[in-house]
């Protein structure tokens, strides 16, 4: 099977990224009542057991926060949408929404944020490809008590390959990085492969 | 005479969606950029009339680009055609001389309105 994408077929799932992380900031943005800078996401597709040790350096120095949601669509394409968080960053963003400082308010914020992020950015990538999708309740699955890495092999051990989307942004006072992995099966990649190779042809 | 037209995006994908949503009765002769480098080393080079301008893009975005146009005082029509659609950057882009602006993915329909309003067809 091939896991690869074509140049032709990466272009095209990045300009369809592209378009979803649109509606997802406009709708960040809204939420958070302030402008949000918008920089080209980095998406690569990994196998997703090589995916907690890309992010143990970048998050087990530091507190992280780990959010989960599961999605299922037609034609085989399900999977699971995890959005990764700096808790340091996320501090700053709770203020800025006048969330409590406590721990639950904390993770009641990172749940809005992460269901805001996902959802829009799962529901505009379905529309461009004819799709449309149910999700499940995001939960948090990490937070300041648990170690995040263990938590991500855990989960990503039940799929067997990430996209993942790199996600920068930048509010008008604050930097807010999270990164977004979509855990999905390999016959969703076909799928995707499929989907994709229609629209280079369709143009 | 055809139009000299420049599209203007990072993405092939996107490149063809604009180039497939112009109308037939549209004459034009296209040119394509990968980034807005590219496109003001075109600008500058030569007469353009209509720019389809992509906002993110690596090496100088699509607000560089505009901004550049004004300071150089280039003669183009501009029309934004984005993924980022906050009203904030509508708002930036109008303030920066955009002619219209366009959500991604382009609907041909709307596109057709635009031209129409500024006679372009």
């Amino acid at each position: 099977m091939s896991t690869v994408f074509s140049e032709e077929q990466r272009d095209c799932l990045q300009e369809l990224i592209n378009v979803a992380m649109g509606l997802a900031s406009d709708k960040l943005a809204r939420f958070l009542n302030t402008f949000v800078h918008l920089q080209v996401p980095a998406i690569e597709l990994v196998n997703s057991s090589q995916i907690p040790a890309q992010f143990e350096a970048q998050y087990s120095s530091t507190e992280a926060a780990l959010v989960s949601q599961g999605f299922l669509g037609n034609d085989g394409l399900r999977g699971e949408a995890i959005v990764l968080y700096q808790l340091d960053n996320a501090h700053r963003i709770a203020a800025l929404l006048g969330y409590d400082t406590d721990s639950a308010s904390e993770l009641e914020m990172l749940t809005d944020i992460s269901s805001i992020l996902t959802t829009t950015f799962l529901n505009g990538l379905a529309g461009q490809i004819d799709n449309s999708l149910s999700y499940s309740a995001p939960r948090v699955l990490s937070s300041r008590q648990t170690n995040v890495t263990e938590a991500l092999i855990e989960t990503a051990c039940h799929w067997e390959l990430a996209l993942k989307v790199d996600i920068s942004y930048q509010l008008i006072d604050h930097s807010f990085n999270c990164d977004m992995l979509l855990l999905i099966p390999g016959e969703a990649v076909l799928n995707i492969q499929q989907i994709l190779d229609r629209i280079v042809e369709e143009y | 005479m055809a139009l000299p037209v420049l599209i203007c995006d990072d993405s092939l994908l996107a490149r063809k969606q604009v180039r497939k949503s112009l109308p037939e009765s549209f004459d034009a002769d296209i040119l394509t950029a990968g980034n807005g480098v590219e496109a003001l080393t075109i600008l500058r080079g030569q007469e353009i009339g209509l720019v389809f301008l992509d906002l993110t893009m690596p090496e100088l975005d699509g607000i560089g680009v505009l901004e550049a146009i004004k300071q150089d005082g280039l003669d183009c029509f501009v029309i934004v055609i984005s993924a980022d659609i906050q009203p904030e950057m509508q708002k930036r882009v109008t303030e920066l001389g955009a002619l219209a602006f366009i959500h991604k993915p382009v609907n041909p329909e709307k596109l057709v309105v635009i031209l129409k309003q500024y006679g372009l067809i």
